[in-house]
């Protein structure tokens, strides 16, 4: 073997050892996933201009203020999340976080939030909150310092790219069981939002609770989640995004593509698995590999949305 | 017989066996079974997203919570239905509340359930634990 065979080997070997264990790319076409090799897309700005360009990377469930046994040094993994974030070579214009910034809407907690936030090379990030980080009486510590875009009322829009982004909020009701609720105005609204929007325009709707009903006796799922699918029926491409569950699950129905996100700060179990959701604590050694965020590109020329997991050891 | 007669002959006995039903269903779910403690430990890793034995968390810390007054933790911010409640926390008001906490209190910021009766006697019975250990 050649010198430069056997360090074209190596190379590969340590790109398969690195993102081995990272997941799988995902690109979107025409509603049918196809999934690609990662280790060929990780550091290949060929391949992975492929896919798309970097539309934008998604952080959730940062936990900013959870010390409990199954991670006791949240920011500590979130500085491991900075560290492949900051490295990738082709930096996402802008990072949405899908909420549960912190562990109890805390002043302390949002400030350590902001603090680390600021390291990322990645300037702008969009948020939406998640229950977590509205457990104060009167709900201000989120709103005070992430409520400007959405006029304080935690579901608002935007384009970029020619994408258009729907931010939403589903945690301040409850249905008995924890179901999350959007509600008549919040449904209200994304109709008119979306009124006069063709049906060519990619949209990407992010949220803290599932939007899908992934395990209803967990709470896993938004009851009025029906209502909002039949205003993003007739898109051509929809990327719908949450967190809260901190686990990649995944799933395609027509042109709508749902997927749940890893968390920088703790897994939780697969869905039935023992007496409810909550932190799980996994072998010394093993945390970071069920930790992550979602690198998201797009495909102007065959109008897809491709999605990247990536475990952050 | 009309058939008018009939059901006026059987209703009462059907509304008996009814109510017969959902008096049993009622008893059986506040039947306690015998709670494991070590397994009630491991299950209490679920309630963890929201409780913590010794800190106030998104809900209030358990230490003592078996025989404690339902919105008595001085340090925690309660709902109001919770802190109305009259409430004393004991194995079978715990076991209710775990089964439906809204259908119990109406009102209070726990959506969360436990459908398995043995995980709510698992759970109750390390939460007993709580009480005296330490």
């Amino acid at each position: 073997m050649s010198e430069e065979s056997k360090n074209l080997s190596r190379r590969n070997a340590l790109k398969c050892m690195a993102y081995g264990g990272a997941g799988t790319l995902f690109a979107l076409s025409g509603g049918v996933l196809t999934p690609f090799n990662l280790a060929d897309a990780a550091d290949d700005k060929a391949s992975m201009m492929k896919y798309g360009k970097p539309l934008f990377l998604q952080i959730s469930d940062t936990h900013f203020g959870f010390a409990k046994e199954a991670n006791p040094d949240v920011a500590g993994t979130f500085k491991q999340t900075l560290e492949l974030v900051n490295g990738l070579k082709e930096q996402p214009p802008l990072i949405i976080h899908t909420g549960d910034i912190t562990h109890l809407s805390k002043p302390s907690e949002f400030d350590m939030a902001n603090q680390l936030f600021s390291q990322l090379r990645v300037t702008e990030m969009h948020t939406v909150p998640g229950e977590h980080d509205t457990t104060d009486p009167d709900v201000k510590e989120y709103f005070s310092r992430f409520g400007k875009a959405s006029n304080n009322k935690g579901y608002y829009s935007f384009d970029h790219d020619g994408v258009h982004f729907i931010g939403l909020i589903n945690v301040l009701q409850f249905k008995p069981g924890g179901l999350g609720i959007l509600g008549d105005e919040q449904l209200a609204w994304v109709k008119a939002d979306l009124k006069h929007r063709s049906s060519s325009t990619p949209v990407v709707v992010f949220t803290h609770m599932p939007l899908w009903t992934i395990y209803e006796p967990w709470g896993w799922g938004t009851s009025d989640a029906p209502q909002l699918m039949e205003q993003l029926r007739r898109f051509g491409s929809v990327t719908v995004l949450n967190g809260h569950i901190h686990q990649i699950v995944q799933k395609v129905e027509g042109n709508i593509t749902f997927h749940s996100a890893r968390s920088t700060a703790y897994p939780q179990p697969v869905a039935g698995e023992g007496a409810g959701p909550g932190p799980l604590k996994v072998p010394a050694g093993e945390l970071t590999k069920y930790l992550g965020v979602t690198n998201v590109t797009i495909n102007k020329h065959q109008h897809s949305v491709s999605l990247t997991d990536m475990a952050i050891g | 017989m009309s058939m008018k007669r009939v059901l006026s002959t059987m209703l009462p006995g059907s509304v008996i066996a009814l109510s017969c039903l959902v008096q049993l269903r009622a008893l059986a779910d506040d039947a306690l079974l015998i709670g494991d403690v070590s397994r009630g430990k491991t299950l209490y890793q679920s309630c963890e997203a929201c409780h913590s034995v010794d800190q106030n968390d998104v809900g209030p810390k358990h230490r003592g919570v078996v025989g404690r007054l339902a919105g008595s933790v001085s340090d925690y911010v309660y709902s109001d239905a919770l802190k109305k409640s009259g409430i004393t926390w004991t194995e079978t008001t715990l076991n209710r509340w775990l089964i439906d906490p809204s259908a119990m209190v109406s009102g209070t910021k726990m959506f969360f359930r436990i459908d398995s009766a043995q995980s709510r006697a698992d759970i109750i019975a390390f939460l007993k634990e709580q009480t005296t250990a330490k």
